[in-house]
């Protein structure tokens, strides 16, 4: 009988801890136009922001679900809580913040990361931030780092947020995308002034702890020309029995010759349904840089889209899933080339085990107008057992002659070969194996930051076990 | 006239690229049906001509340990054809089905194939205003394989759409799936092609590619790859190519002293031929090489 890799479950006692909500901080369920109004009083939103979220919920209302994908019928959206009140304002001090969420933060390792690594930290608990800070060497360049909801009623960014605000996702976009603009809560603001390459990340920090609750934060970034970014997204939740909804919106402007880094690492609770939607679009000689790691959550549809719309863009994208019992990962990447001498590449890597479900879902379109254009797409992915599942589903709408677009895919298990090079130059057939299955994911945690990377190792723990032979 | 849904892929992806199926409308009530039955035939390929529009049934019924070879040429400007394939143990079956020139043509081909059985087919598009073919194997019987070749020349507003599923079932089958084709004018292809693993299939292989050679900025092209797998030990794998020549090929054919539209009429031939051999039969290929050479002419 063939002895199989065992690869342990992902340690998640880090995140399952939680604390009680009050649930007089909840503002209601379900899509009442009388919650929309409510929420947004609450958030003193401008009175533009106001219709927006009327108008979204008129979409939300029309709009049929997603007729591919995973299932989300065990989603019972009139029952999920789309808005908690914060208890507290949001601080730029640490010492401010109330001790249940400080303590949360605290076991996360969010403060000493900041103190260690990073330019500015945002961190979001339930709907709201908590805490924003930003070195000061990197305000003093320009960059603002601030929640949505400040920069809305500040007058240097509020018309620049009122044109760019789900410009890239509207609310028509699919069904989340409109309850997303109906109920958004959070998130985060970022401005890089021209010329201006901020070396240390930023980081944002997402934290669901309420039971059945939904979180919505929206993150809009926008680098001016010549700039430079790295952001990084975390996020996580306790794990509960109930379904809990992650319906954020992501959109990121990269100015000119501007360069935007955004990694993700994603290790929602497996009670998860992460529905969210990324999307940048990209100036003349601009790069968008997509790393995601995608751990958590029971279902996920996670598709980052790069819209190249200058001469010279480029996009590239690099990403890994890891599906476990009772998680379906339907994740990928969606590029348009819609400008001339644009560029893509996708390389991802998937592993599924224990009957997880692992989809990589990508579409590369070519317009008419972007000649000279390139395109690569890599895929491989890697089944640990036969009671799970791995699928590959790429798409290609190409409209020019003058490009060049190549796509390749693999799928397959350990090799018998390779095994058996590794035991013979003295390893044993656990070490054999555990060494290619790291490999395999290689390529992609070289991209993360180190701390990231690390995490992603321990993530991915090895476990050989059993007799082999 | 009724609407029918027509080359479904069998897990649906993004709905706005508009490849999850197509819709055609055919004539309601069909008109009568002409069935063929194929059966070995030792003195060479069975020979189906389709000249006169119509619905037609073709079942190829192999028994074991034979060899069967069905050439179907179509010519009719409107039809819908199906070919349903029962391939026995050890059997070997090879359909060749050539599409020249038809108007709105429906192509459906069914296979299921038993321990160790062959099946190959080779379908030849030489242009066609609206062709939609699909190719289902089901690789049911241990040890069974399924080769599919495509090859497409399409010109001006001609349309195909290609739908192809290799469902392996059986331990140890093999599909190989090969498209080669090249596009010009304001003609659209959607080419779907799909390798699934179905639980218990140990030990299989599945590979598809698919190399499109793109004439003009008017084209679109669709390319659909997909790998389905719920087996473990398999091997599976896509590629595609899809666009211009490479340029340092170009240079080193002009630095041999060829023009370069004459290099990409050069490699278009190629890529058909590549097809056209796959054929083993030579009347057929006499007959193609007419066709091509006729259009040439109107040319």
């Amino acid at each position: 009988m063939k002895e199989k890799t065992q690869v342990a479950d992902i340690d998640r006692s880090l995140y399952d801890f939680r604390f009680e909500e009050d649930e007089k901080d909840f503002l209601g369920s379900g899509m009442a136009p009388q919650l929309i109004k409510d929420i947004s009083a609450e958030k003193n939103d401008p009175e533009w922001m106001r219709e927006f979220r009327l108008k979204s919920l008129e979409i939300y209302n029309k709009t049929p679900m997603v007729e591919w994908g995973p299932s989300i019928e065990a989603l019972d959206l009139d029952n999920i809580i789309t808005y908690i009140r914060q208890k507290s304002r949001m601080n730029t001090d640490w010492e401010n913040v109330p001790d249940d969420i400080k303590e949360t933060f605290d076991r996360l390792g969010i403060p000493q990361a900041e103190r260690e690594s990073l330019a500015g930290v945002g961190a979001q608990y339930d709907s709201e931030l908590v805490y924003h800070n930003l070195r000061q060497e990197a305000a003093d360049k320009g960059v603002v780092y601030t929640d949505l909801e400040s920069a809305m009623h500040d007058e240097r960014y509020a018309e620049m947020i009122r044109t760019k605000f789900m410009k890239l996702v509207p609310p028509t976009d699919h069904k989340f995308a409109a309850l997303h603009g109906a109920v958004w809560s959070g998130g985060s603001f970022v401005y890089v002034p021209k010329g201006v390459k901020l070396e240390i990340p930023l980081q944002s920090y997402f934290r669901l702890n309420a039971k059945g609750a939904g979180q919505f934060e929206h993150t809009l970034i926008i680098l001016e020309e010549d700039s430079y970014l790295h952001f990084i997204e975390g996020c996580s939740a306790p794990k509960y029995y109930e379904a809990s909804l992650h319906a954020g919106c992501v959109e990121l402007y990269v100015g000119k010759n501007a360069t935007l880094r955004y990694s993700t690492i994603e290790n929602w609770s497996k009670n998860m349904y992460n529905l969210n939607t990324k999307r940048a679009l990209v100036d003349e000689g601009g790069k968008i840089e997509w790393v995601s790691g995608s751990f958590g959550s029971h279902i996920s549809y996670l598709y980052p889209m790069s819209i190249l719309n200058g001469r010279g863009a480029r996009a590239e994208f690099t990403g890994i899933s890891f599906a476990n019992e009772g998680q379906n990962l339907d994740t990928g990447a969606k590029v348009v080339h819609n400008a001339p001498d644009t560029s893509s590449y996708m390389n991802t890597k998937s592993i599924s085990k224990g009957g997880g479900i692992c989809t990589f879902r990508s579409s590369v379109t070519v317009n008419e107008n972007a000649v000279g254009s390139r395109s690569a797409v890599s895929c491989e992915s890697l089944m640990l057992d036969s009671i799970s599942r791995s699928d590959t589903i790429p798409a290609m709408d190409i409209r020019t002659d003058k490009a060049d677009i190549g796509h390749e895919a693999k799928i397959g298990r350990i090799s018998d070969e390779s095994v058996f090079y590794l035991m013979s130059r003295g390893m044993s057939e656990e070490e054999a194996k555990a060494m290619i299955v790291r490999g395999f994911a290689d390529n992609v945690s070289k991209e993360l930051p180190l701390e990231y990377a690390v995490e992603m190792n321990n993530l991915i723990g090895l476990e050989m076990e059993g007799s082999i032979g | 006239m009724e609407k029918v849904i027509l080359n479904k892929l069998p897990v649906p992806t993004f709905g706005w690229l508009g490849v999850n199926k197509t819709e055609r409308e055919v004539e309601s009530p069909v008109n009568t049906v002409k069935k063929y039955d194929v059966y070995p035939d030792t003195d060479g390929p069975s020979r189906i001509d389709i000249t006169e529009d119509g619905r037609y049934e073709i079942t190829v019924s192999a028994s074991e340990n034979t060899e069967n070879i069905v050439i179907v040429y179509i010519l009719a400007k409107k039809s819908q054809i199906s070919v349903n394939v029962k391939a026995s143990a050890y059997s070997k079956v090879r359909v060749v089905e050539i599409f020249e020139n038809n108007t709105a043509v429906i192509a459906a081909s069914d296979a299921k194939l038993d321990d160790s059985a062959e099946f190959e087919t080779v379908q030849l598009y030489l242009g066609g205003d609206d062709t939609v073919s699909e190719i289902k194997a089901s690789l049911d019987g241990r040890s069974s394989s399924f080769k599919c070749d495509i090859g497409y020349l399409l010109a001006d507003t001609e349309k195909l759409d290609i739908n192809i599923v290799a469902s392996h079932k059986g331990r140890k089958t093999i599909s190989e799936i090969d498209a080669k084709g090249v596009m010009d004018g304001r003609s659209e292809k959607v080419f779907r092609g799909t390798i699934d693993f179905i639980k218990g299939a140990s030990g299989s292989k599945g590979a598809e590619n698919e190399e499109v050679l793109l004439m003009n900025d008017s084209v679109r092209n669709k390319t659909v790859p997909l790998i389905l797998c719920g087996e473990e030990d398999v091997e599976g794998s896509h590629g595609a190519s899809i666009g211009r020549i490479n340029e340092e090929y170009i240079f080193y054919m002009q630095s041999r002293g060829i023009p370069a539209e004459k290099i990409y009429e050069i490699m278009a031939d190629a890529r058909i031929e590549q097809i056209i051999n796959r054929i083993g039969d030579e009347q057929t290929v006499a007959r193609i090489r007419k066709a091509l050479s006729g259009s040439e002419e109107n040319e």
